[in-house]
């Protein structure tokens, strides 16, 4: 933190901080037009996938009766891994007081209300009957991994709204007060609603902090189980690729690697259309490439444990799981996974150069693909070798390849992520203005003055 | 040195292994063993009951040449290569098996399988045979089912040398019921002097939902007959049927949940939702602070 400044400063500084951070708020041109049309045409497209798939069945996708999980699972696992970010930058690092990712941290929480907003979305997309969803609350079994996965999401969206929510009330309050004329009507409506008469006294901010603080000690368990549990659907199994112990610190770590370049470059596309540069500064891709290398490497180490251990005893099923990986029909998404995930990223972040914001963002975009694909080899390939008797059974029914329905879902759960993310960048702002300028060393008081 | 003498003792077994296909091997002292039990008749039908359930399935009828086809075949016991066995060198192979021939010696009692070498032997043609079977004679069965009185009412007559059908006496028709995976034997009865026989049907004898039960009749071995059929007669107790889907649930039900996992589960969510809570009651107080300083 800053030394405080004199009031006539400060209320200088705070003033550019404003107007600086509600930029999102009011830039309305055509690229924005073009930017929701576009959003809102793809995900259409997928809606109307989703149509034709509840006409007609789960028939229209490529899963059959041996993988009976396929892209959508792929998806929903890579959207839960992207979400457990908000636990990382928002919570952890901010107990940990370390204070460069406190800009970053709403950030972190907009990708993660996105992302796991859409993990649920998805799991009911890949429902035959979409209408029997409430079945899995009044007939679910206590004893399935899936039961349990559907309420930590639950949960966790719902923490993470909170996490959102909470520190926005101050900056809401702030934007009703001091907002420009420029801020449409509705959203100034909007915002008063939702300050809840916020009038910056000690107490309330002791009320603040004392929710947040709450907040984030609680997402670290239920963050760690939201993925720990998810990759329990698949732990809990006795089928080769999936019955490992690590199978749960594993999915978390590589949560880790996808949440922290998504982070990325949703960062470096605020940065570079909203005229952030000092708020997202170099220092921060900085530290974030830091951050990226360091779980990229324990996600390699247990990547590492994951295959070489197996790998070195083939036992029967398990060795015709791994060789289909390493040399077989999978080799070739395996290898770039790995490759252009894993280890090429890992090796040019340790260079300064490549933690620059646009060579980060660069490589992020490689990692993100990457961590999606990952997660496809981990569901399919296990499926499609069954330990079951396989004989006489129809050839589609042992390979799977996503039909186009599938691809215009998963195409829709992309778009409609990223409209949440930009819906919630152009209703508020993209970084918490009252803990900056507390920060740059302005006082509470001069926060929460009403306008001259 | 031992450990030497092992492993050429266990080279020879696996090259006697190899060479089995021909020849069988059985120890000289065992070769020349002599059967305790008598040859007589009722040593060889009990032999033949115990042929009939352990070794039929894969030897087949006594003269038929029906075995299975294994490799090596399982011989017919009216073969050549059956009978050119002693007593001893049988009951070796009976008791120790090999390969495809199961070893009996842990399952059928010492004297039964003497008993066996007593059926094999009832083929040997040096013995003068004990059990001879008749031809099959043709025989006419007639059966009805008195449902108030829960009987089976037989009568059965059998053709004699002139063409004429006789009645048929003292003859043992077995009484079973037609179930999904074969016919369920209930009991027996002998036809009296005049060729008649009434079958009880015991009180806790289970049908289907209804208590129907098809009950089948028919002459025992040595009678050409087709079974009688009698559909849904209404003999039996309904069957209770558990409902299998009480719930709406795959595979398994909640009551199945362990105790430990229930506890887990509830825990967790009730911790994180009672703390969730408590966060919206923060929101609540931050909402009635502003409002008191109004
Ligand atoms: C699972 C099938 C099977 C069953 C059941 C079975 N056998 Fe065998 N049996 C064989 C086969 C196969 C051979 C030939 C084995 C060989 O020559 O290696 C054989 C061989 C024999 C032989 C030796 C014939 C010879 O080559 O000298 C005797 C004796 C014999 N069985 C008696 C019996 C008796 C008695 C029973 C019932 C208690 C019985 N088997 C049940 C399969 C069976």
């Amino acid at each position: 933190m800053e030394k405080s400044k004199s009031p006539e400063e400060s209320r200088k500084l705070l003033d550019k901080i404003t107007f600086d951070l509600t930029r999102s708020i009011v830039k309305r041109d055509e690229l924005t037009n073009f930017w929701y049309f576009f959003l809102i045409m793809f995900a259409a497209v997928g809606l109307w996938g989703w149509f034709i798939q509840i006409r007609d069945g789960l028939g229209v996708t490529g899963m059959r009766d041996y993988v009976s999980w396929g892209m959508y699972i792929a998806n929903f696992v890579f959207f839960v891994a992207v979400s457990l970010i908000g636990f990382l930058l928002s919570s952890a690092l901010h107990l940990l007081k370390i204070n460069w990712a406190k800009p970053i941290s709403r950030v972190a929480e907009q990708v993660a209300i996105a992302a796991v907003a859409l993990a649920g979305i998805i799991i009911v997309m890949d429902m035959g009957r979409p209408d029997r969803l409430l079945n899995v609350f009044i007939h679910g079994r206590f004893a399935s991994p899936i039961l349990w996965d559907v309420t930590v999401v639950t949960t966790y969206l719902t923490i993470s709204i909170l996490l959102f929510y909470i520190p926005l009330i101050p900056d809401l309050a702030l934007l009703r007060d001091k907002g420009t004329d420029d801020i449409p009507k509705w959203k100034m409506k909007v915002y008063t609603l939702l300050a809840l008469g916020w009038k910056g006294s000690a107490e309330q901010y002791k009320l603040v902090y004392h929710a947040m603080r709450i907040l984030m000690l609680l997402i670290l368990p239920v963050g760690l189980s939201i993925h720990t549990v998810t990759s329990w659907l698949f732990a809990a199994t006795l089928r080769s690729g999936w019955d490992t112990t690590i199978l749960g610190p594993y999915f978390v770590a590589g949560a880790f690697v996808a949440g922290a370049a998504a982070v990325v470059i949703v960062m470096y596309a605020y940065r570079q259309r909203y005229n952030l540069k000092d708020y997202f500064e170099d220092l921060h891709f900085d530290y974030m490439g830091k951050l990226l290398v360091f779980v990229c490497l324990v996600y390699l180490y247990f990547n590492i444990n994951e295959f070489l251990v197996p790998a070195y005893k083939m036992k029967t099923a398990e060795g015709i799981h791994l060789r289909n990986l390493f040399t077989g029909n999978f080799s070739v998404m395996f290898w770039l996974a790995q490759t252009f995930g894993l280890i090429l990223p890992i090796l040019l972040m340790l260079c300064k150069y490549f933690r620059k914001p646009l060579p980060l963002t660069i490589i992020s975009v490689f990692v993100l693909i990457a961590s999606w694909v990952k997660r496809y080899i981990i569901v399919i390939p296990t499926l499609e070798h069954p330990f079951l008797p396989v004989q006489n059974v129809p050839d589609h029914f042992k390979h799977y390849s996503p039909t186009s329905i599938e691809v215009m879902i998963t195409l829709f759960s992309f778009m409609a992520a990223l409209l949440i993310i930009t819906v919630l960048a152009k209703m508020f702002p993209v970084i918490t203005i009252w803990e900056y300028a507390e920060d740059k060393g302005i006082e509470k008081e001069i926060i929460s003055e009403p306008k001259n | 040195m031992i450990k030497k003498i092992n492993l050429i003792f266990v080279a020879i077994l696996f090259i006697a292994q190899q060479g089995m296909g021909q020849e069988w091997l059985v120890p000289e002292d065992q070769k020349t063993l002599k059967n305790p039990t008598e040859y007589n008749l009722s040593n060889v039908k009990k032999g033949k009951d115990l042929y009939l359930t352990n070794c039929k399935s894969c030897h087949g009828d006594a003269g038929k040449n029906n075995g299975l086809p294994l490799v090596p075949p399982p011989p017919d016991v009216t073969s050549d290569i059956m009978q050119a066995n002693t007593e001893g060198e049988l009951f070796y192979k009976i008791t120790n098996g090999r390969g495809g021939m199961p070893q009996f010696g842990s399952t059928i009692s010492e004297d039964d399988r003497w008993r066996l070498v007593n059926y094999i032997r009832n083929y040997n043609p040096a013995n003068e045979p004990v059990l001879v079977e008749a031809p099959p004679q043709k025989a006419k069965l007639l059966a009805s089912v008195n449902e108030t009185e829960k009987k089976v009412e037989v009568f059965a007559e059998v053709e004699g040398n002139d063409g004429k059908f006789l009645v048929l006496a003292n003859a043992s028709v077995s009484i079973s019921a037609k179930k999904a995976f074969g016919n369920l034997p209930i009991g027996e009865v002998l036809t009296n002097a005049e060729g008649r026989a009434e079958y009880a049907i015991p009180k806790d004898l289970i049908g289907d939902e209804q208590g129907l039960v098809n009950v089948v009749v028919s002459l025992g071995e040595g009678f050409v007959t087709d079974p009688v059929i009698l559909d849904a007669a209404k003999v039996g107790q309904p069957k209770q049927v558990p409902k299998l889907i009480k719930k709406e649930v795959l595979w398994s039900t909640n009551e199945n949940v362990q105790t430990w996992l229930l506890l887990s589960y509830l825990g967790a969510v009730g911790g994180a939702w009672l703390a969730i809570a408590y966060v919206v009651f923060q929101i609540f107080k931050i909402w009635r602070v502003g409002k008191q300083q109004e």
